[in-house]
């Protein structure tokens, strides 16, 4: 049997497999990816050299060795990274003992499974094209199978016209096909992944590590004007409670619910579509007013969602950058001014200079806030280690920081002067994309700031490293002016250069606005996502849903078997097409034409049929013979035949 | 031909022998063709089903995609093939007679009437025979069947079948053709002398050609008479060669059925069928004599297959 | 423009009566340059028809009567040992003219007809190394006594290939024959017929018929005749390639005899019974039964 599978049959299912395992070099440990790329190696030297192919025995002890392997792993056999070894091992084996035709449909399907498996672990738009590619590949091994004599160019064809065909149903089947979460029995976690985020601690220091990352956190498409970059702070975990470096969330706050404050417009209405995270907090813009129901706000007015972090998520709000929140309890008050320790005699005297204890807490913040304007504070993302004593030696010594370290000691001072304050970390800013008309806001936006709670006024946002560096802050981020200024900075002398640039980055910002539109409608197509989208359409119930689902499915189904068996039965002479008329107009009223009657003998029995008609039929016949048997015959004769045809009027008998 | 009422087209035999014979040309369309997920479209099956499953637990919608859109091939893969058999038209070919014993060979034509290639089709009567068609093209086909016993051999219910393009489908259409071959009798394996013939002049069957005129030479053939032989010719080292002359009287055989009594009639007419081989490659006028039935004297190929007929359906 | 064959046609459906199908059939095949066939019982008129012919076309006629113990020798001629010469000259036989009458050909040994077929074919003969021309125009119009005849040998089906048309002459009707009876003798009445197209104007015609239009769309018919018959089970085998030539030939002279520049569906109808029948199916008699399927199957259009 094994002669009988063709060469070129077996390198092509063969590089399909290797395309198709190719991106799991990232996945997989190298051990088993070893494993993988040995044995179809040693598959593609037994294509030309079938001696060298493995016997039974050796087959065993390599199946063994594979289970060996995996074992090593320690992975068990569900779950993801543990199912995607396994059926990478399998196949890395099937390969190797080709017998039949049956084996190579195993080894294809085989290799379905693990371009499915490629899914799990990303899915971009690339991923998706690359994935969409071996698959015509390995459909193209199927066509090559089956059809002799066949080269493996047309077999590919072939297989891209089917996947084009199949892909308008697909489309139906995924929009309305019903997704219902699964149980969570059925989730099998991988614990092992770590992603990089605001943390639930904040030393100052930390958020550095996510000052330099460009991961996508979230975006955000506003329904109507976007707030001016000042306003633009996304809150996350608020932090009060504090050892004098390290600043945590208070525990007891974290699940009671939050008393609403009194907004004021402007409102802003957006959606925020939420990239996998750590942790469970969700980035609304301050503040908050209406916010979908599985999210809850707790009573520092961090938003968190219930269920797997881990998942994109698209959330609908409403904010208010104006607010006004209500009276402080008791408690929370001692909370928000608890202090690791009396404060030094240096931060005391530093106080009173400035003010505090005896001036209203508003006078006071903008002194420290002109303190830190005045002074030669700087901010830097790479700020000198502080250790000890951190917030003295940064207010004191180093006077160089990022924003973790001005909220810390800006905080700080705020609760020594016995105004109660406290740490909120987030993100601010996000940077406009113009194609898509959205923000996306990446880790390098992590932000911290202070909030303050004033008499009359409730608890106020004061961002200390405005003080420092206010073009982080209020600059509104405008892309020709970003683009304009970094000319003059950077390129003033090669405009050409310039508008290059200036190319390549609409051409960035065009490629992530449909990677938005694929992570929202297509990654992130979710159960409450689907209902949603199919309300929109009118589409409330489970049986409309099926009943477009099959209805769509039909038509998409007829319109392709129409396409693909409709057998049309072109004359492309218009002689003829004239001719067949005149026969099915005489055909109508009862005179059929044989299929071996010429048009002399035809026009013979037809003038006897209907004696009136003797010229018309005559002429016509004429004219026929004249188009299709004779030598010369110009256009008029056609159009002159077209005529008579028409003109023909012959009852019935 | 295109009226079928409604009990035959339920009748389930049409399922596996096709419809009653034709002597038309058959049009291969819905009514004709067949199509069953093969063994591996099942298991297609089974793989989407296994593809769904990770999506569902995964919720990933990548995965779901690829698993609709494997669905959505297997589904578009009925139309395709149903595509490869259709609009086919087979048309049943000659069928020349065959001894017993040796393979019947039955043609038959397909004719690929559009610019479509068809790629990997299989005709199966008692082998299967696998083809390719390109657009327009036109085959004959030979299909081989044993023949064991003489007289008519209808050719059964040819079937036509593709798995074309996936393989996950198996689209089939049994024909049936007023087809059959005509068994001639196995010739009697040995050389036997030919029969007496009841008032024959000639002896053993050693028929003379014509005596009255001389008019040319011919190679020398087994049977014919020493006395022609033209022995000069032979001298001279140019070879063995007859002496022919025109004329035909006396060069007659009759072979009857009742020359090899003692034998069963299937060795009878063995050995008739025997006689008329070699009577005919002896180039004598030999006529046959079965009870009942009479063919007179004669030669060629007409008058060979006449009585080989007579022998088949005796 | 007058066609030239009208008067031609004319008188010969004067001297033979009731037989113009066959009369135009005979002249068709002999404007296609093509032989013919009569295939019918003794005395229905067939050498009265090639003489009829002959006459007026102004041809040689020889007419050849094939017996059982004619030889090769005594149709093309022989070398005959000259003693004043002192050499071998060649004497020409009965082929040697423009209109050859082969009558009751079955008779003779397929050793005498097999030389006629091949002179038939190659319009020349060789004797002895020597090349002979046969005259031009070169017609045979050969006649065979139907194959149930004792005594006969009737052509293999390789040889009928050889002629063009094979046709029927059939009895006359009660009319025609009633006219016969009535008339003065047949063979005064040819005797007396005058030259009505001349050997040159004939060669003319031949060329005129070459020049006769057959469009692609007749071709594509005539090729659908072809294929049908090759794969039609009740035809032995199908029509060859020369035949399919011999085909579109006739259908061209009977376009040219109906005047027409092109030929019709309708032309390669009418020949088809006599080119095709004998082709197809040697043994059986009737022609247009034969071809009766290709009439009735292959579509026109």
């Amino acid at each position: 049997m094994l002669a009988s599978i063709e060469k070129n049959i077996l390198l092509f299912l063969l590089i399909s497999v290797g395309l198709i395992a190719l991106p799991h070099i990232y996945h997989i440990p190298a051990s088993i990816f070893g494993f993988f790329v040995l044995l179809l190696t040693w598959r593609f030297i037994g294509i030309w050299k079938p001696s060298c192919l493995p016997g039974k025995l050796l087959l065993f002890l390599l199946t063994v060795g594979g289970l060996v392997l995996l074992y090593s792993q320690h992975q068990g056999l569900f779950g993801r990274d543990a199912g995607t070894r396994l059926f990478m091992t399998a196949l890395a084996l099937k390969l190797l003992e080709i017998r039949q035709e049956r084996d190579l449909y195993l080894i294809v399907f085989l290799a379905f499974i693990v371009a499915a498996s490629q899914f799990l672990y990303e899915q971009s738009i690339a991923m998706a094209g690359y994935i969409l590619f071996v698959c015509c590949v390995l459909l193209g091994t199927l066509v090559a199978i089956n059809s002799r004599r066949q080269n493996t160019l047309n077999a590919l064809k072939t297989s891209a016209v089917i996947l084009a065909q199949a892909l308008p149903l697909a489309i139906v089947l995924f929009v309305f096909f019903p997704r219902v979460e699964a149980p969570r029995w059925m989730l099998f976690e991988d614990k092992s992944r770590a992603k990089t985020g605001l943390s639930d601690s904040m030393e100052p220091g930390s958020i550095s590590d996510l000052g330099f990352s460009d991961e996508l956190v979230f975006r955000v498409r506003f329904q109507g004007p976007i707030p001016p970059n000042a306003q633009r702070y996304w809150r996350g975990p608020v932090f009060s409670v504090t050892d004098g470096k390290r600043w945590t969330a208070a525990k007891r706050y974290t699940y009671t619910a939050a008393a609403e404050p009194d907004f004021s417009e402007p409102a802003y209405r957006y959606t925020l579509l939420l990239e996998p995270q750590n942790n469970n907090w969700v980035f609304a813009l301050e503040m908050a007013g209406d916010f979908p129901p599985q999210l809850h706000m707790n009573s520092e007015y961090l938003l968190t969602r219930s269920g797997n972090p881990d998942k994109r998520a698209e959330y609908p709000f409403t904010s208010y950058p104006s607010y006004r929140t209500g009276e402080l309890s008791g408690h929370k008050l001692r909370t928000n001014t608890q202090l690791p320790g009396p404060a030094s005699q240096k931060i005391t005297s530093l106080i009173k200079r400035l003010g505090g204890f005896d001036t209203r807490p508003e006078q006071f913040v903008d002194r420290v806030l002109q303190h830190f304007n005045r002074e030669n504070f700087s901010y830097t993302l790479t700020p000198p280690l502080m250790e000890d004593n951190p917030i003295e030696t940064f207010l004191f010594e180093t006077r160089s920081g990022f924003c973790s370290h001005y909220a810390a000691a800006f905080t700080y001072l705020m609760r020594v002067a016995n105004i109660p304050a406290r740490v909120v970390t987030g993100y601010h800013g996000g940077v406009l994309n113009p194609v898509g008309n959205f923000l996306e806001i990446r880790q390098a936006d992590a932000h911290a700031w202070t909030e303050v709670w004033l008499e009359n006024r409730g608890w106020v946002r004061v961002d200390p490293t405005a003080a420092v560096a206010p073009e982080r802050i209020e600059q509104n981020v405008n892309i020709e002016q970003q683009i304009a200024s970094r000319n003059i900075s950077f390129f003033s002398a090669d405009s050409e250069l310039a508008r290059q640039l200036d190319w390549l980055k609409q051409a960035r910002q065009l490629w992530s606005s449909v990677d938005y539109n694929w992570q929202r409608w297509v990654i992130n197509y979710h159960s409450a996502n689907q209902t949603q989208f199919l309300a929109s359409l009118g589409i409330e119930s489970l049986k409309q849903m099926l009943y477009w689902l099959v209805g769509l499915g039909a038509l998409f189904t007829s319109i392709l078997s129409w396409l693909l068996l409709s057998r049309k039965e072109k004359t492309a002479d218009k002689v003829l097409r004239c001719y067949r008329r005149f026969c099915a107009r005489l055909g109508k009223a009862g005179l059929k034409r044989n299929a071996g009657e010429g048009p002399l003998d035809f026009a013979k029995r037809s003038k006897k049929a209907y004696p009136k008609q003797t010229e018309a039929i005559d002429e016509i016949t004429g004219l026929f013979i004249k188009l299709r048997y004779q030598k010369e015959s110009s256009q008029a004769d056609l159009s002159r035949l077209s005529e008579r045809v028409d003109q023909l009027k012959i009852r019935r008998r | 031909m295109n009226t079928l009422s409604i009990k035959d087209r339920f009748r389930l035999n049409r399922f596996f022998a096709g419809e009653n014979p034709s002597d038309e040309a058959i049009p291969l369309n819905q009514r004709r063709i067949f199509i069953l997920p093969s063994k591996r479209g099942l298991s297609f099956v089974v793989l989407i089903l296994l593809l769904l499953l990770i999506a569902f637990v995964y919720n990933n919608n990548l995965a779901y995609f690829l698993t609709f859109l494997l669905a959505s091939v297997f589904f578009i893969g009925i139309l395709h093939s149903y595509k490869a058999l259709a609009g086919l038209i087979i048309q049943k070919g000659q069928c020349k007679p065959v001894f017993a014993g040796e393979r019947a060979v039955f043609e038959i034509h397909i004719d690929n009437p559009i610019p479509v290639p068809r790629l990997s089709l299989e005709i199966d009567l008692h082998d299967k025979t696998q083809m390719t068609l390109a657009p327009y093209e036109k085959k004959a086909v030979r299909l081989y069947a044993p023949t064991e016993r003489r007289g008519h051999q209808p050719c059964g219910t040819i079937t036509l079948s593709s798995g074309y393009p996936l393989g996950l489908f198996r689209a089939w259409s049994p024909l049936r053709f007023n087809l059959s071959v005509l068994v001639y009798p196995k010739p009697w394996p040995q050389e036997i002398p030919f029969p007496e013939t009841g008032g024959g002049a000639s002896d053993q069957g050693k028929a003379e050609k014509g005596t009255d005129d001389f008019y040319g030479l011919q190679e020398y053939q087994r049977g014919d008479s020493i006395k022609r032989i033209h022995w000069k010719a032979y001298a001279k080292g140019q070879g063995l060669f007859s002496k022919q002359y025109s004329g035909e009287q006396g060069d007659e055989l009759w072979l009857h059925y009742e020359a090899s009594a003692g034998y069963g009639n299937e060795e009878r007419l063995s050995r008739l069928c025997r006689w008329v081989l070699d009577a005919e490659k002896a180039g004598l006028r030999y006529g046959l004599k079965l009870p009942g039935q009479k063919i007179g004297l004669g030669i060629g190929h007409a008058h060979r297959a006449r009585c080989l007929e007579a022998l088949a359906l005796f | 423009m007058q066609n030239p064959i009208a008067p031609l046609l004319e008188s010969a459906n004067r001297s033979i009566l009731g037989k113009q199908h066959q009369i135009r059939l005979a002249l068709c095949c002999l404007l296609a340059r093509g032989h013919l066939l009569i295939e019918d019982i003794p005395g229905v008129g067939k050498t009265t028809l090639a003489h009829t012919l002959a006459k007026l076309l102004g041809l040689n006629y020889q007419r050849i009567q094939f017996t059982s113990d004619i030889l090769p020798a005594d149709i093309i001629g022989a070398s005959i040992f000259d003693p004043e010469e002192r050499s071998f000259k060649f004497h020409p036989g009965p082929i040697f003219n423009q209109m050859i009458l082969a009558d009751e050909i079955n008779r003779s040994t397929p050793k005498a007809q097999s030389a006629l077929l091949e002179a038939m074919e190659e319009q020349q003969v060789t004797v002895e190394g020597k090349t002979y021309h046969l005259p031009s125009p070169f017609f045979v119009i050969a006649t065979q006594n139907p194959a149930h005849q004792i005594g006969t040998f009737p052509l293999p089906e390789s040889q009928l290939d050889r002629f063009l048309m094979r046709i029927e002459l059939g009895y006359p009707n009660r009319n025609a024959e009633r006219e016969l009876l009535r008339g003065q003798s047949r063979y005064h009445l040819i005797e007396n017929l005058q030259t009505e197209l001349p050997p040159e104007q004939l060669k003319n015609i031949q060329q005129l018929v070459n020049t006769v239009h057959v469009s692609s769309a007749l071709l594509d018919y005539l090729q659908n005749i072809i294929t049908f018959t090759r794969e039609f089970p009740d035809y032995p085998c199908g029509l060859s390639p020369r035949a399919g030539l011999s085909l579109l030939n006739a259908a061209k002279a009977w376009a040219f005899m109906d005047s027409r520049d092109a030929v019709l569906p309708e032309d390669v109808q009418a020949v088809l019974p006599s080119v095709a029948g004998h082709r197809l199916r040697s043994a059986s008699q009737d022609s247009g039964a034969v071809v009766a399927p290709i009439l009735e199957r292959v579509n026109v259009l």
